[in-house]
């Protein structure tokens, strides 16, 4: 029955180690990497996969051994030599050099960013309950801007992250790209990350930050350089002012008091920013897909979809106010 | 035998022998019951009710788990769903891992060592009922809808916003300190239990494996657990006065409360992890029918892992942007403490392959448990490296690892221990078949649910999230861990239908039916006195190498086989060779206890609503009930200096200073005491740290008075050691007079503190610096207040005359109380008056 | 009584090593801590620091050796096996003096391991 137990176990791990082979296809996934940093910790997570495997076979075989009625019986010296060489001596040197190599990791895949993004245009990200704040600075002769819940990310290049947090501890972890670093009250936190592949991923919020911590993701768009800069130039123009009804009805009902849609409305610090709405994937970080069906049902009522939020409901708007400020929203592109 | 020649007693002496014994250890019956100190009960009830928390708490999991097996499930509310999962944690960690440990320990322990109770039974009671009641607290919260949410690690400022936490997280604070003094109550009274009573002739060489590890756990709770309780004084203080210790806009740090709760929280793991294999430590040898191949590797082991486990804490906090050496240091030290915990592996190993091995239940669940426990173990090894864990921290990576350790080294180790021990409470054993069918179930159903928790967190699923969308993949691997968790649940519960289960048709066995070496299988369920007679012991598995032993003890051929003056006794010996140098009168039945710890209890509850009146009345009273206490119980003038315990050996029944050990009791409690308060200072250096002007311009306590205070209380200290020579020359008059006098300075050091922040005007609500000031003054000033109460307790003591020159046990234990106390004060106001100013 | 004595009657001495392995760390983590936070307003480099640390872990290596040496020979110089489960003195001297030369063992290697990132880490980024 013991015998039954390792081949299911040794079956576990086959599929799993298959998987991991086989690159699971996720844009959320630290298994998949499209950067520097996921590239060299998904190489070290292999070595230890595989290493921890055949330790974790050859303990549980002998163990097994040991367990077995039928056997000879070691002597009182043999079984000392076992620890001593099993339990000692193997576990320091496997584990010397593997501290070794990850000590050296630590500043190959995060450098110093006063050293290695020369004099650093940091992009700052803010984290607040549950969104993100993105500010990207002003740079070669572009006009800074600020954007919510959406990063743009050159290929290729190392890229600084400034990031702070508002109300209470978040973390901001793009699986696909590197590791995670926390945004803590009242302190600044730097990371630089380098995009190796274009296409676009996925990053949730990792520290518990209250009730609607599930609904605090943001989207990447890792783009080619000649596509970064058109879009980066786009943004700092803004939206073009159409005059529709829904645009009126956005300044009417008080939504530009706290969202900006850059071009259209004066700005407005308090909620996310809104410029370029209908290019991004989700409506109230990740709460709902962008279509506008879901942007009326999160206007009429946020907390219903996405508890705790911050925003009030616009339940006593009319119904079809509502639906031109949805239509208003998903056609700014 | 020994030299001495045995005088047989005649049937009828030793029948009125047996008679007196169980008269002095006799159970109480009907409601006084509950009123019992023996160890026995007392570990009983605090292992049932520490089962029953962990059913609560995996109940709340099987919540958590239904709701996360479907996307975008709405089967419980988010609100809901963080109460649960916070209160999961909590209650695993808190109301059942340790104190499953000092139940096992208060349970096993003193027949383990040959003892017929551990030193403070009382204590032991005390412990338990401010468990049971701080646990029943936090668990209720939930059906009022009140309970913490905010993750079992509380991290301000989430955990700080009153709008969000409303009272669960005061709940949290208040119960779990509450807790955490019960915990520190029974790590006080097993570190003197396993040095000074243990059987004569039980060398530390000798001592079961069991005790030289719980003697290290009770020492790393001595040192993890005050760093929290300090941790929780500032936090209350922030949510109850607004005093802004981790408010970062008033100079406070969310940090600082993560370094305090990680310093407690990582070498807490081994506090669980450690018991467990011990209790493995006793299994193994048994079932391979040989003493244990490398003793001296275990205790490498254990004190190893004791010392590295305070070097890990900051591994929790890899992605807060510390500097990366720092990082670097924590990641070393994590790695390095896998060395031991390799080494026991091997030496269990070891041992199974030295001799021949007998399979059965217990060893079923052990090497399934180390099975799983090695995966925990080679995960742990990679998120203790850096790079890795920016990667897997904060994701279910963490979660399958973190249930792989504990569930793998606790939890599967814990059902073994009562597969194997259940025939010392019943004198039955359990059901080979049950035991079987449970094993499978919860070995298969634990591997389903937890092995593909590693991949759905390396594929980005964070933890604590109460839903996740479709699209994003994760959806087959948390059906198939749902599935998983109630396969696991229903084996937990073959395991709870076994131990329930009437047995009455299922007859009675033999007292040690795995034939086992060790001491505590010569107890008796049907005796509440332990050990008939104290053996002397020449082996480490005495049962299998002292022929005769079972017979001579219970014929009551050894060390005390009688009841003197109606008085529960003891054995008390020599540190190192266990040479026996007292007759120890421990504490029986009394409802003091109990009555300390309701009271007690009221005045957490009380403060949590903010009834403060209600607060005092039950502060006093537990005052009232813990004097009484002493002033009945403990430190009495036996009627006879001398007690004849058997074998022609005469001991003193009354020791004090390092004979005694009430002294030792005092030493470890301040010794934990001291590691608070250095917690304490560690967060007023932290900030003096972070801060390019600690003081941000406000006006400090001046130089003048703490100066003053520190002269004051050296003073009243000095004048104590004089009060301690003059009581030790039979001077009763003089002693009082000098008590006195040191009272009245230690009101004017007490004055002296609060004055430097009370005339200087220092606001604690208006910055950081002020509040840490105030806090350490009023802690110091705090302790002042009890060491005033001490010197009056003495007074009072001498004049009734249970205190003279020969029994002076209640002086010396102040005195060296004040040796702690007055370091305390000198750093405390040095540093408050001279620190920022002098710079 | 000498200066050291060959057989120390007490518990604590099992602690030597470990304690010296704390102070390490504890030096270790709360020189490079002040540092980082207080960097620019000291006037010696993160280099010297780090040379400093060094020395200190030469020390602290150097004081575990002495105390593992005190251990060998409490222990026999290795001229008694374990597992010194004998219900003498002598037995009891020598399972103290083996368990403590193990744990000097065990705190060299951990000195070593929390040594490496002095060698290897160059600045206070974070």
């Amino acid at each position: 029955m013991t015998d039954r137990s390792k081949r299911k176990r040794t079956g576990l791990l086959l599929t799993s180690s298959a998987l991991v082979l086989a690159g699971c296809t996720g844009r959320q996934s630290a298994l998949d990497p499209a950067g520097q940093e996921a590239a060299e910790v998904y190489h070290l997570f292999a070595v230890m996969v595989i290493g921890g495997g055949i330790i974790w076979l050859a303990v549980i075989g002998l163990l097994l051994h040991a367990c077995r009625g039928q056997r000879r019986a070691w002597s009182e010296n043999e079984a000392s030599r076992l620890i001593a060489w099993g339990g000692v001596a193997f576990p320091v040197v496997v584990l010397f050099a593997l501290l070794v190599y990850a000590v050296w990791l630590m500043p190959t895949i995060r450098p110093w960013v006063a050293r290695a993004v020369p004099e650093p245009t940091l992009i700052e990200v803010t984290g607040e309950q549950f969104w993100w704040r993105v500010r990207y600075p002003a740079e070669d002769g572009m006009a800074g801007f600020e954007t919510a819940n959406e990063l743009r990310l050159p290929i290729g290049e190392r890229v600084a992250f400034s990031l702070s947090a508002a109300d209470v501890i978040h973390s901001f972890w793009i699986p696909s790209l590197g590791g995670k670093m926390d945004m803590i009250p009242g302190r600044t936190n730097v990371l630089s990350l380098q995009a190796t592949k274009t296409g676009v991923y996925h990053a949730p919020c990792a520290e518990f930050c209250g009730t609607s911590h599930a609904y605090m993701t943001f989207s990447v768009v890792v783009m080619g350089q000649d596509a970064y800069d058109d879009w980066r130039r786009k943004q700092a123009s803004g939206n073009q002012p159409g005059g529709s009804e829904g645009e009126r009805l956005f300044a009417y009902h008080g939504c530009a008091g706290c969202h900006s849609v850059r071009g259209t409305t004066p700005i407005a610090g308090l909620g996310p920013d809104l410029t370029y709405f209908a290019d991004r994937e989700t409506v109230g970080a990740g709460a709902l897909r962008n279509t506008r069906e879901n942007v009326e049902r999160f206007i009429r009522d946020p907390s219903s979809v996405k508890p705790g939020s911050q925003m009030p409901a616009f339940d006593m708007v009319p119904h079809g106010d509502i639906a031109a400020i949805a239509e208003f929203l998903t056609g700014l592109r | 035998m020994t030299e001495v020649a045995i005088r047989e007693l005649s049937p009828e002496d030793f029948e009125a022998q047996e008679r007196e014994l169980r008269e002095v250890w006799r159970t109480p019956s009907g409601w006084r019951y509950w009123t019992s100190v023996n160890n026995t009960q007392i570990g009983l009830w605090y292992g049932a009710a520490a089962f029953t928390f962990m059913l609560f708490a995996g109940l709340l999991a099987l919540l958590v788990r239904v709701q996360l097996a479907v996307p975008e499930n709405d089967f419980l509310s988010a609100d809901v769903f963080n109460q649960a999962f916070t209160l999961h944690g909590t209650v695993m960690m808190f109301l059942f891992a340790v104190p499953i440990f000092e139940a096992v320990a208060i349970y096993l322990l003193p027949s383990m060592l040959g003892a017929r109770e551990l030193p403070f039974p009382r204590l032991s009671a005390f412990g338990f009922w401010s468990f049971a009641i701080g646990g029943v607290f936090v668990c209720g919260s939930i059906f009022f809808g009140a309970a913490p949410n905010t993750g079992w690690f509380m991290y301000p400022p989430l955990a700080t916003d009153k709008e969000y936490s409303g009272i669960g997280a005061d709940i949290w604070l208040l119960g779990l300190s509450f807790i955490e003094v019960a915990s520190i109550a029974a790590a006080v009274e097993l570190i003197v239990g396993i040095m000074k009573c243990r059987a004569p002739g039980m060398r530390i060489n000798m001592m079961p494996l069991f005790a030289w590890y719980l003697l290290i756990v009770a020492g790393m709770i001595l040192f993890a657990f005050p760093p929290l309780i300090a941790g929780d004084i500032l936090f209350e203080m922030e949510r109850m006065f607004d005093w802004p210790f981790f408010d970062a806009e008033r100079g406070g740090d969310p940090l600082l409360w993560q370094h305090l709760f990680w310093i407690f929280g990582h070498p807490e793991v081994y506090i669980i992890f450690l018991p467990a294999i011990a209790i493995m430590a006793m299994i193994v040898p048994t079932f391979a029918q040989r003493p244990i191949v490398g003793y001296s590797w275990i205790v490498l082991a254990a004190v190893g892992t004791g010392f590295l486990s305070f070097g890990l804490w900051v591994h929790h906090m890899f992605t807060t942007g510390l500097p990366q050496i720092s990082l670097a240091f924590f990641s070393a030290a994590s790695e390095a403490v896998a060395i031991p915990t390799g080494v026991q592996i091997f030496v269990f190993i070891a041992t199974l392959l030295a001799g021949r091995v007998i399979f059965s239940v217990p060893m079923l669940f052990g090497a399934g448990g180390l099975a799983i426990f090695v995966i925990g173990g080679l995960t742990g090894v990679m998120v203790a490296l850096v790079p890795f864990d920016w990667q897997a921290h904060d994701t279910y990576f963490v979660v399958a690892h973190l249930h792989y350790v504990l569930i793998g080294g606790m939890l599967f180790p814990v059902v073994a221990g009562i597969y194997y021990y259940y025939p010392l409470i019943d004198a039955r054993r359990l059901s080979d078949r049950l035991g079987k069918i449970a094993f499978w179930l919860m070995f298969t159903g634990f591997n389903v649910a937890f092995f593909p928790m590693h991949l759905s967190g390396l594929r980005g699923m964070p933890r604590r999230v109460f839903t996740y969308p479709a699209e994003i993949g994760w959806d087959w691997f948390n059906l198939v861990s749902t599935v998983g968790a109630f396969i696991f649940a229903a084996g937990v519960a073959v395991v709870v239908i076994d131990v329930v289960r009437p047995k009455h048709r299922q007859p009675k066995q033999e007292m040690n039916p795995w034939n086992a070496g060790t001491l505590e299988w010569i107890s008796e369920p049907e005796e509440a006195w332990g050990v008939r007679s104290i053996p002397i012991i020449k082996s480490r598995y005495p049962i299998w190498d002292q022929p005769g032993l079972l017979e001579d003890i219970k014929a009551g051929r050894y060390y005390l086989p009688d009841a003197q003056d109606g008085a529960r006794e003891t054995l008390v010996t020599s540190v190192l060779d266990a040479r026996p140098v007292q007759c120890l009168r421990v504490g029986g039945t009394s409802i003091l206890t109990m009555v300390a710890a309701c009271s007690l209890g009221g005045v957490f509850v009380a403060l949590t609503f903010h009834w403060w009146i209600a607060t005092l009345v039950c502060a006093l009273l537990t005052l009232a009930a813990i004097i009484t206490w002493l002033w009945t119980g403990t430190a009495e003038i036996p009627r006879s200096d001398m007690r004849d315990i058997g074998l022609g050996k005469t001991l003193p029944l009354y020791n004090s200073g390092p004979q005694s050990v009430g002294w030792w009791g005092m030493f470890i409690t301040m010794a934990g005491d001291s590691t608070a308060y250095a917690s304490l200072m560690f967060g007023y250096f932290f900030y003096w740290t972070i801060h390019d002007d600690f003081t941000a311009g406000h006006s400090g306590p001046g130089i003048a008075w703490p100066l003053l205070a520190v002269v004051l209380f050296v003073l009243a200290w000095l004048v104590m050691l004089l009060a301690r020579r003059a009581n030790a020359a039979d001077h009763p008059g003089p002693m009082r007079a000098a008590l006195m006098v040191s009272a009245f300075l230690t009101v004017g050091g007490c004055m002296a503190g609060l004055a430097g922040p009370h005339l200087n005007p220092m606001d604690p609500t208006t910055h950081v610096y002020p509040a840490i000031v105030w806090v350490v003054a009023i802690w110091t000033v705090v302790h002042g207040a009890v060491a005033i109460i001490m010197q009056l307790y003495c007074l009072a003591r001498s004049v009734a005359g249970r205190m003279s020159a020969r029994h002076d046990m209640d002086l010396q234990n102040v005195v060296l109380y004040w040796h702690f106390f007055v370091i305390t004060a000198i750093t405390s106001f040095g540093v408050l008056g001279l620190f920022p100013a002098v710079r | 009584m000498r200066l050291l004595p060959k057989e120390v009657e007490s518990l604590w001495t099992l602690f030597t090593a470990p304690t010296i392995w704390a102070a390490h760390f504890l030096a270790c983590y709360a020189a490079v801590a002040i540092y980082c936070e207080k960097a620019g307003a000291e006037d010696f480099t993160f280099a010297e620091l780090r040379l400093a640390l060094v020395l200190i872990t030469i020390l602290a290596l150097a004081g575990i050796v002495l105390s593992a040496w005190l251990a060998w020979r409490q222990w026999g110089f290795g001229s008694g096996d374990p597992p010194h489960h004998a219900p003498t003195r002598e037995d009891r001297l020598l399972f103290q003096g083996f368990a403590t030369l193990l744990l000097s063992g065990l705190s060299f290697v951990a000195v070593l391991f929390v040594a490496v990132p002095l060698v290897v880490i160059e600045a206070c980024q974070p």
